[in-house]
């Protein structure tokens, strides 16, 4: 089956039919998307910042016991609302670009920061090679950001 | 004298120009939306400290002191991209409930702010790495709350379900600025 079908079939599913016809849901999704949004920044920022030098004087390893479970929380939400979001307009999306790149950068916005950014501050990592990561983590979420809002105007 | 001043901004060329963008007003609109994670972000932080539940290990003062230097920055980001949003369709948006809803937040939570600023937080020497007293965390509630509304009412001025052209009762019609469709 090919992903337009699949595409067809969700769009077609009990809960993209529910979500599409309900006049308040669709912006109640769409507003705990952003609600979320805005958690994830100040947990990514909070360590980032300390870790770039223009920010908190703590070690980024203490202010992540904190952030981690803001992070979390946020990334669970925002890939639940999103995905029930996305349910509710497949076909649309499969044909915008602006969708397919939110993706790509939304896989490598997860990479970088589940594998890299977050075990990094974890070992008390410092350098150019912690700095670097934090800035392609900051761009690669700045991203997913702008492409997801560019998906409503493509 | 408002409503005169709205039109008289829907008529200038820098209204037209942005509402007929290709891409400025997109470019603008996604600024606004990123700004967000600068701003309610690092507010969200700061707050969650105040309410001392979180980044305990934290003075507060440095708390303030190191990340409210980056959430003016995001304000400063939001409101000249606001204002473009505003001025790309200035008649809708002055008469939308949601932008009215919007305004009375943002309002809120700048009352709220001077609260902070010229009585909470005077004493924060006493609290800096100890219990957070009540009011800082009621403080820190009401700014946490009035934040989260004016994201929502904000998104919610996309919508047209009050615009003017559907509005049907007389109290939704004083609360628009709308006049009142005879029919």
């Amino acid at each position: 089956m090919s992903l337009y079908h699949t595409a067809q079939n969700l769009e077609a599913s009990a809960l993209g039919q529910t979500i599409r016809e309900s006049t308040w849901l669709f912006p109640a999704i769409e507003s705990a998307h952003l609600l979320a949004l805005a958690l994830l920044g100040g947990s990514v920022l909070i360590l980032s910042l300390s870790i770039l030098g223009v920010g908190l004087k703590i070690s980024p390893a203490l202010i992540f016991k904190s952030a981690r479970r803001y992070m979390d929380a946020a990334v669970i939400v925002l890939l639940a609302t999103g995905l029930l979001l996305g349910i509710s307009e497949p076909v649309k999306l499969y044909g915008r670009q602006a969708f397919l790149v939110k993706m790509i950068s939304l896989v490598v916005a997860l990479l970088v920061t589940y594998a890299a950014f977050n075990p990094l501050i974890k070992r008390g990592a410092s350098g150019l090679a912690m700095r670097s990561v934090t800035v392609m983590t900051m761009a690669a979420w700045l991203m997913v950001a702008m492409a997801g809002r560019w998906i409503g105007f493509s | 004298m408002l409503e005169g001043l709205v039109g008289k901004l829907a008529d200038t060329p820098w209204s037209i120009g942005l509402h007929e963008s290709l891409y400025l007003y997109a470019i603008t609109e996604s600024t606004h939306v990123m700004s967000i994670m600068l701003f309610v972000g690092t507010i969200a932080t700061v707050d969650l400290r105040l309410l001392g539940i979180s980044y305990n290990s934290v003075p507060v003062s440095q708390m303030l002191s190191r990340m409210l230097p980056w959430t003016v920055a995001g304000f400063i980001l939001l409101v000249i991209t606001g204002a473009m949003l505003f001025l790309a369709i200035p008649i809708r948006t002055y008469h939308s409930l949601w932008f009215r809803l919007k305004c009375i937040m943002i309002l809120i939570a700048a009352v709220n702010i001077a609260i902070f600023t010229f009585k909470v937080e005077r004493d924060k020497a006493a609290w800096d790495l100890g219990p957070v007293p009540r009011k800082s965390k009621v403080c820190a509630a009401i700014s946490l709350s009035a934040w989260a509304c004016v994201i929502v009412f904000g998104r919610l001025i996309a919508y047209n379900w009050f615009d003017c052209d559907s509005i049907t009762s007389p109290t939704m019609a004083e609360l628009t600025g709308c006049p009142l469709d005879p029919g």
